[in-house]
């Protein structure tokens, strides 16, 4: 790595937790999204019953199994990628690896982002049909990573959602 | 995230999406999203508040089935911390 981008991925570090702590320096970086995304809003209505849905949850918050490639920290633009986490994953073989923001907290009580045991205990007593494979992504992308996100990975992760059966995704940011 | 969650939802899949800052929902447009304005990190809330993060994912998975059109933003007006938070009932939806 070149000092260059050691500078730009130190100085990328720290706007992720000074977005952290000050929310109108994130509304300004909303913008980024403008150009890349179209005016229609797609819309899909749950035809059946919880108790009958296949649920899947998916995070940028930088969730990964232990065993898993970390997210790359490296990149200061970030990285589109995303993990495949299967729904019977047990707490300990999960890890969040994501550097712009403070994830102490869910460090200690990963389902206050990523609740994969709530969803199974929702299932277990019958509220929810079933539990699908799971999807952690990192936010904080930047183009050209953004554009290979919505025209690649993020379609790649529906597809497999969809191929498993999936109704519904609950979705939470990191 | 609401760049995912318009993917999924374009495959056929119903989302909701739970964020932290209004702005990037109303220029992302997902499909359902839900806003509390709360600690970054903490999309569900506080550690170890199971009935807080359970009463989050109730109201989420609710707005699967009563939200009338695309790209609504709900806000339950819910107080970080002082709110008393009851395990939710009622998931028949």
């Amino acid at each position: 790595m070149s000092d260059f981008d050691g500078l730009r991925q130190n100085l990328s570090r720290m706007f992720g937790q000074v977005l952290s702590h000050v929310p109108a320096l994130a509304q300004t970086w909303g913008r980024t999204f403008e150009s890349v995304i179209s005016e229609e809003v797609p819309f899909t209505r749950l035809q059946k019953p919880l108790r009958e849905v296949r649920i899947a949850l998916a995070t940028t918050g930088g969730v990964h199994l232990r065993s898993q490639t970390p997210f790359d920290m490296a990149d200061s633009r970030g990285d589109a990628t995303f993990r495949s986490i299967p729904s019977a994953t047990p707490r300990e073989d999960l890890m969040i690896t994501h550097d712009y923001y403070d994830h102490t907290n869910a460090d200690r009580d990963l389902n206050l982002l990523f609740p994969l045991e709530h969803l199974r205990d929702l299932v277990a007593a019958g509220h929810i049909g079933s539990l699908g494979t799971c999807y952690g992504f990192m936010g904080h992308i930047e183009p050209p990573h953004l554009e290979a996100l919505i025209n690649e990975t993020a379609p790649e992760a529906a597809r497999l959602m969809r191929e498993e059966g999936v109704d519904a995704l609950l979705l939470t940011p990191g | 995230m609401g760049l995912i969650a318009r993917a999924a939802e374009a495959a056929g899949i119903a989302t909701v999406s739970i964020v932290g800052l209004r702005e990037i929902a109303e220029r992302v447009r997902p499909p359902r999203t839900v806003h509390l304005k709360w600690p970054f990190g903490h999309p569900l809330g506080e550690p170890g508040n199971a009935a807080q993060q359970l009463s989050v994912i109730h109201y989420a998975l609710e707005k699967l089935y009563t939200a009338e059109e695309p790209g609504l933003i709900f806000e339950p007006d819910w107080r970080w911390r002082r709110e008393r938070y009851a395990l939710p009932e009622g998931w028949d939806f």
